[in-house]
């Protein structure tokens, strides 16, 4: 939806570089019917359906790929569409000029500023009440926190929702707000089958992680569970197995794969699960391969948190979450739960 | 880590203090803590961890870079000059640089923010060798050179250390921080009257390395990391807890603790020199 508006505010000549054709609504504000470039770079016109309906018309990967123009009933259910479409490894980049991607808009622009500045004053008031922006007596004393709890549609904006569609499979997913208002819903279709690009030999993934934490002028910030030792989660499952990833801030770049993982085993009933995973089960892995040298999770740079479906079923799923939360189980001293054996001696 | 592999790194440690101290060639004495900085990272990298492997290097790029301006330093000064002897740095220019480089070596304000990070990432032993023994060879050659230093730099320096260092460590929860923020505020203070009075820089030093080794020991013997597990160690050893107590005031400059003694009798020769401001600021810090 946002790349509609963007679109709507281009001129005809981005339609004679190529780009992608603009539903009624512009035709209506009165921009061109597409020129031949769109067509010749392999745009497809779009059809009446979409265009009374207003949507935007995907890139030619997707017609590359066999699937159909979504419908407007997919795009009106939320279905996750990649908004930049799918490129087909091996082809060229689009490659825009940067002041074609220059958008501006001082009511935007006003609204950005006031909004950082505002954060910087809590943050600053925030170091005045203690660590964290909460009282030093409650670091001290807290033996609980909720880091997420779903509350309505506007605590779906803190996670970011993909799934093997960005890399032209057919997975898909969407993420909602539950039948009573109070949970959020993962819903999708799993589908392995892998894109037919010559390369990728695999497929069939959806994943759900949090947005990074950002402060003030988007300085990356983090949380600090160093005071807890648990996981805990209120979800409901469809019996799938499922991965809880959490990755740590990390600075170079070399580590920016790196995420420690566990497995979130659902019941599928319709009971609710309280699942309680301590930090020192989760195992590190990069890019997806778990790795040989072991280390704990250490909590005091958290980043993100995220669930990933990958088991290779073809089929719906369906995850249910309440809350998300941490806690400090005394009864667990485990440090860390996978023992390192050095197989080669030491030189 | 292999026994014999430890043992050549911490002689290493141990052989680049030694040549910085013993040196008065610039050659010499960038080569002591050259020898330094390459025989602590791997010490630092033992774990393995990934924020070990951070820590580690961001060490090397900061230490590097101040070991290339130290170079730069001595090399601009033996250009001018044609002097090699660190006593005779004429070119005032090359001073400042190495002055620069020194600060960035010891992590002053405002070369300080890599410290608390490196700290983070670090175990605590190793922690407290970067914070007392890796101290030793910038300040050995800071006592020698203080003469030739400009005094307003220094006192900027040290204002500045004090007042990052003081307010910097406020509302932290994770010990190493603490400590790192509570070097870079011992620190101000000793370069604040090194110009002036450089063996009350070398009794804060002394104090301030003893007083550190304390805490990190006893961080070591009770394992923990973040204020919460110190709340509850009490239960563990009562007398460790007191004397735990007792470093972290001391630390802080308390009276009638020792860590008092160099912050007094730097204040009193501050306003010896008439330096009013400086003296209440830091006072104030």
């Amino acid at each position: 939806m946002a790349a509609r508006g963007l679109l709507a505010r281009r001129g005809p000549g981005y339609l004679a570089a190529g780009w992608a054709v603009p539903g009624p609504g512009y035709l209506a504000a009165g921009w061109a019917v597409p020129g031949p470039g769109c067509l010749a770079a392999g745009w497809a016109v779009p059809g009446p359906g979409c265009l009374a309906a207003g949507w935007a018309v995907p890139g030619p990967g997707y017609l590359a790929a066999g699937w159909a123009v979504p419908g407007p009933g997919c795009l009106a259910a939320g279905w996750a569409v990649p908004s930049r479409g799918y490129r087909r490894p091996g082809l060229p980049v689009d490659n825009p000029p940067p002041w074609s991607r220059l958008h501006w808009d001082w009511r935007k622009g006003l609204e950005s500023v006031s909004r950082h500045w505002g954060l910087l004053r809590e943050e600053a008031l925030g170091r005045l009440r203690g660590p964290g922006g909460r009282p030093l007596r409650q670091e001290l004393l807290e033996q609980n926190r909720v880091l997420w709890q779903a509350q309505g549609p506007g605590s779906l904006k803190y996670w970011l929702l993909s799934s093997d569609q960005e890399i032209g499979g057919r997975s898909r997913a969407r993420l909602s707000v539950g039948s009573n208002g109070r949970t959020a819903l993962l819903t999708g279709e799993l589908n392995t089958e892998p894109p037919r690009d010559g390369e990728t030999r695999y497929s069939g993934y959806c994943s759900l992680r949090s947005r990074p934490l950002k402060g003030a002028f988007d300085l990356k910030k983090y949380y600090d569970l160093s005071n807890f030792n648990t996981l805990y989660l209120r979800v409901r499952g469809d019996g799938r197995p499922w991965m809880v990833n959490i990755s740590s801030q990390m600075y170079f770049t070399h580590q920016k794969d790196d995420l420690y993982n566990y497995f979130l085993f659902t019941q599928g009933g319709p009971y609710w699960q309280d699942v309680k995973i301590p930090f020192s089960k989760f195992f590190l892995s990069s890019r997806g391969r778990i790795q040989d040298n072991q280390h704990p999770l250490w909590l005091d740079k958290i980043h993100t948190i995220g669930f990933t479906l990958g088991d290779k079923v073809n089929g719906p799923f369906q995850l249910e979450i309440d809350f998300i939360a941490v806690c400090n189980d005394r009864a667990h001293t485990e440090e860390f739960a996978y023992e390192k054996y050095k197989r080669n001696p030491e030189v | 880590m292999n026994p014999t592999v430890l043992t050549i790194l911490i002689s290493s440690l141990g052989l680049g203090t030694t040549l910085t101290f013993i040196g008065s060639h610039w050659l010499l004495v960038w080569m002591g803590l050259e020898i330094n900085t390459l025989a602590i990272i791997p010490l630092m990298m033992r774990q393995h961890h990934p924020r070990a492997v951070e820590a580690t290097t961001k060490y090397f790029i900061t230490q590097a870079t101040a070991s290339a301006l130290l170079l730069f330093a001595g090399i601009t000064n033996a250009w001018t000059s044609g002097e090699w002897s660190l006593t005779e740095m004429i070119n005032p220019t090359s001073a400042t640089l190495a002055l620069t480089a020194l600060a960035l070596k010891i992590g002053l304000a405002p070369l300080h923010f890599w410290l608390p990070e490196v700290l983070q990432g670090l175990d605590l032993t190793t922690g407290l060798i970067l914070s007392t023994w890796q101290k030793l060879a910038p300040f050995a050659i800071l006592l020698q050179l203080y003469p030739l230093l400009n005094p307003n730099l220094l006192l900027a320096l040290g204002i500045l250390s004090t007042i990052i260092g003081g307010w910097g460590g406020l509302n932290q929860t994770q010990l190493r921080k603490i400590l790192a923020y509570s070097s870079i505020a011992n620190l101000g203070w000793m370069i604040t009257i090194l110009h002036y009075a450089p063996n009350l820089t070398l009794l804060n030093l002394i104090l301030y390395i003893i007083m550190t080794l304390t805490t990190f020991l006893l961080f070591k013997t009770f394992n923990s990391t973040k204020i919460n597990s110190i709340a509850s160690s009490s239960t563990k050893s009562p007398l460790l807890s007191i004397i735990t107590l007792l470093t972290l005031l001391s630390l802080g400059g308390l009276p009638p603790l020792s860590g008092f003694m160099p912050k007094w009798l730097i204040l009193q020769e501050l306003t010896k020199q008439s330096l009013f401001i400086p003296a209440t600021i830091m006072a104030l810090m």
